[in-house]
């Protein structure tokens, strides 16, 4: 019972790489079945929260309120004042998703976040990137939308060095460190998590029998890294959709 | 709406404001600077090969324009 024989240990980059759940279908893994989950949850949460709304608000319909009522003011209106409001809706649900994913990874039985494939991250990040990139030019045009991001305000003969630190941090960086962020998070929380459990079964099926109480001590671990993990979890679902708001408010932004 | 607050409620501090925005900006012109203009001073270095120098300038150099982008850009 307390045996875990096919589990190696250390764990490995292949606890990342679960087999399909369907030979037929090689790209139906766990991974995305996770991620069909947790679109499906998030619609079915906010379309069943509003269905019959009451100006006193029902538990579930008090709890979407409160998620977007965040997205709305802390995030779109924080970031980029009244005229966020438009991009409200997609905030929330970028929060909402990325927290949702994240979560995956600490929920029993799961115990898998989504975004440790890198993949998932990378194409939140691209539609941030073009997204950012597409407000700008949709409302200064594509030759001032790029002047404004490109040319610091500086003599004329530094130009040339400024302009390709503006080029690389502004259009490299940004989507790469934003997906690479998420990412490494997610990735090593379940690292950590893992060898921490592993490890606690590990000693207590060793042979020297003074390493079998030091199981409890890695599982305790364990779960006070849970902790740390649900901590990590929010704030990186929060840092992902503060900087795109603060990247999309920059685009918009008159030049002082 | 739940959760709504009065106008008079003080901008949130934090992680949140421009003020985020603008240190993370500052660490990728630093941080930019030097990696653009390290990575031409070594490409400078393989074509004349010249042993190191030419990435060294090349950093320093990145790393002054960088900090000038950041006086520039962040300081007004």
């Amino acid at each position: 019972m307390l045996a875990v024989p096919e589990t190696e240990f250390p764990p490995s980059i292949n606890e990342f790489y679960p087999p399909p759940l369907w030979e037929a279908l090689p790209w139906l893994t766990k991974f995305t079945l996770l991620v069909w989950v947790a679109a499906g949850v998030l619609i079915i949460f906010f379309l069943l929260a509003y269905r019959h709304p009451r100006m006193v608000p029902t538990r579930t319909q008090w709890l979407a309120e409160s998620i977007y009522g965040f997205g709305r003011e802390n995030v779109a209106k924080g970031m980029m004042g009244p005229e966020g409001v438009r991009f409200a809706p997609y905030f929330t649900t970028l929060f909402s998703f990325i927290l949702l994913t994240n979560l995956f990874g600490i929920i029993p039985g799961i115990q898998m976040s989504p975004n440790s494939h890198i993949a998932f991250p990378i194409m939140l990040a691209v539609i941030s990137y073009i997204m950012f990139n597409y407000v700008g030019v949709r409302r200064y045009g594509a030759a001032k939308y790029f002047k404004k991001s490109l040319v610091p305000p500086a003599p004329w003969y530094v130009l040339p060095l400024l302009i390709p630190i503006e080029f690389f941090s502004t259009f490299i960086v940004r989507p790469v460190t934003l997906s690479l962020r998420l990412f490494a998070n997610m990735f090593a929380g379940h690292m950590i998590l893992a060898v921490f459990t592993l490890a606690g079964f590990v000693l207590l099926n060793s042979s020297a029998w003074y390493l079998k109480p030091i199981s409890v001590v890695s599982w305790a671990m364990a779960i006070a890294l849970t902790f740390l993990e649900l901590l990590v979890i929010v704030l990186q679902a929060y840092i992902f959709v503060i900087l795109t708001s603060s990247y999309v408010a920059g685009a918009l932004a008159e030049e002082h | 709406m739940a959760g709504d607050r009065s106008p008079q409620r003080p901008r949130d501090e934090g992680e949140a404001g421009p003020g985020a925005n603008q240190a993370w900006a500052a660490i990728s012109y630093l941080i930019g600077g030097i990696v653009v203009w390290g990575f031409a001073g070594w490409l400078i270095d393989r074509w004349l090969d010249t042993g190191g120098i030419a990435t060294a300038i090349g950093a320093v150099v990145g790393a002054a324009a960088g900090v000038f982008l950041i006086a520039r850009r962040l300081g007004r």
